[in-house]
């Protein structure tokens, strides 16, 4: 085992000040263009700007982008089905959501 | 090392066809994926029978799995029998995920043979891989800000190209206002470049410890407040414990339970701060005494009150 220890001051909220290229969201989610692609064709994921090139990725199109790679590897969903299972998801969140607001989880 | 039944894994019997491995396989994967499912050590069983359909599914694995017979249990201690694989070639080395040690006496580690690194040359520039982790913090981290000091496991190459475990610990700066899910992004602390690319990027996923008293929704903190019945009743001044430090809060006279008060701006903190939440629960005192039962019965007289009809 090799140990190092390292001082790190520079963080950024992701969700919050980063904005991503196509470039730099297939570097982070580990995922071909062409797959983003497919997946800004199916509303999975909704950047601002006209054309692949011109395309800014908000920090939230990480999570969303990991997941979907995620979904694909895994459950071998096809690109409507990585859609309907996050729209999914995504409305359980909210209802889980709810019932702890009111404490019944 | 304790041997893994994988039929049993699968749920499946020994004379399982490939079809039925694949679709039990399937509705497996899905019940437990990480992603999906809420249930406590889903992502355990989920890699559990990741690997067992890795084995399963390829019949040159399963011909040699099925050799070492069907004696033993799962759990039972275990060693590979000598030459036990005698015959059958496994050569893709890449599993993709992290095995267990059964797994990987039998089929080879994940990444070896073939995935060293290649050398560095002039011509190839790559930025390194980006690495993703999760980090539980307090609540309290996110009012005040923190630094924290964490440790991450990676997998690494050393100087003869030998994979290898790494710990690196990181002192890490929270900053005020982050949220539960929300990512850190940390340059260049991913995986190593190669040639003029730089090192990829860490992301840090947030996740709070659960508190006691307080539930979070995004930047919004909800929590019970317990009242008496003739605090609920008559109005009164109570003292409410934030995570900011304690608050005075007004219950207004004939507050129902369920009722929420809100407390603007004392939520997690940030350009929009969120609001907490004192969600009314109203507590009746037992009637243990004789005096108890005189001041509930004087209650039921002074009503006329029956919340049936």
């Amino acid at each position: 085992m090799i140990q190092t220890n390292i001082t790190i001051f520079q963080t950024s909220v992701v969700e919050e000040e980063v904005h991503m290229t196509i470039v730099e969201l297939c570097q982070a989610a580990s995922t071909p263009a062409d797959q983003i692609m497919s997946w800004v064709a199916e509303g999975v994921l909704s950047p601002a700007g006209s054309s692949p090139q011109d395309w800014r990725f908000s920090g939230n199109s990480l999570r969303r982008a990991r997941l979907a790679a995620a979904l694909t590897k895994d459950l071998d969903l096809n690109t409507p089905g990585v859609a309907l299972a996050l729209d999914l998801l995504e409305e359980i969140a909210e209802l889980r959501a709810r019932m702890q607001r009111s404490n019944l989880l | 090392m304790k041997f893994q039944d994988y039929y049993e894994t699968l749920g499946v019997a020994r004379t399982a066809t490939q079809d039925e491995i694949k679709q039990s396989y399937r509705k497996l994967a899905r019940k437990y994926h990480p992603d999906v499912s809420k249930e406590a050590g889903a992502e355990e069983r989920f890699k559990q029978v990741g690997e067992a359909f890795a084995v399963l599914k390829d019949p040159e694995k399963r011909a040699a799995y099925d050799q070492m017979g069907s004696q033993w249990k799962s759990g039972q201690d275990f060693t590979p029998p000598p030459d036990w694989n005698a015959g059958f070639e496994f050569n893709d080395g890449n599993y993709g995920g992290d095995q267990s040690e059964f797994f990987e006496s039998l089929f080879g580690r994940q990444a070896r043979g073939g995935q060293r690194q290649q050398r560095r040359s002039a011509n190839m520039n790559f930025k390194g891989q980006d690495h993703h982790a999760k980090i539980m913090i307090d609540l309290n981290d996110a009012f005040q800000g923190a630094k924290r000091s964490i440790s991450l496991q990676m997998p690494t190459y050393d100087s003869n190209g030998n994979l290898v475990a790494q710990e690196r610990k990181l002192d890490v700066t929270i900053p005020k206002g982050i949220r539960a899910g929300q990512n850190l992004r940390l340059a260049g602390q991913g995986g190593p470049g190669m040639g003029e690319g730089g090192a990829g990027d860490l992301y840090l996923e947030i996740a709070f410890h659960p508190h006691p008293l307080y539930r979070v929704d995004g930047r919004d903190i909800y929590m019970d407040l317990p009242l008496t019945p003739w605090e609920a009743a008559l109005g009164a001044s109570v003292t409410v414990p934030t995570p900011d430090g304690p608050v005075a809060m007004n219950i207004p006279a004939n507050s129902s339970g369920g009722r929420k008060l809100r407390l603007k701006g004392r939520g997690i903190p940030g350009k929009e701060a969120g609001d907490l939440y004192a969600v009314l629960t109203i507590t009746l005192p037992p009637a243990d005494s004789e005096a108890h039962k005189e001041a509930y019965s004087n209650f039921a007289k002074a009503f006329d009150f029956n919340p049936r009809t």
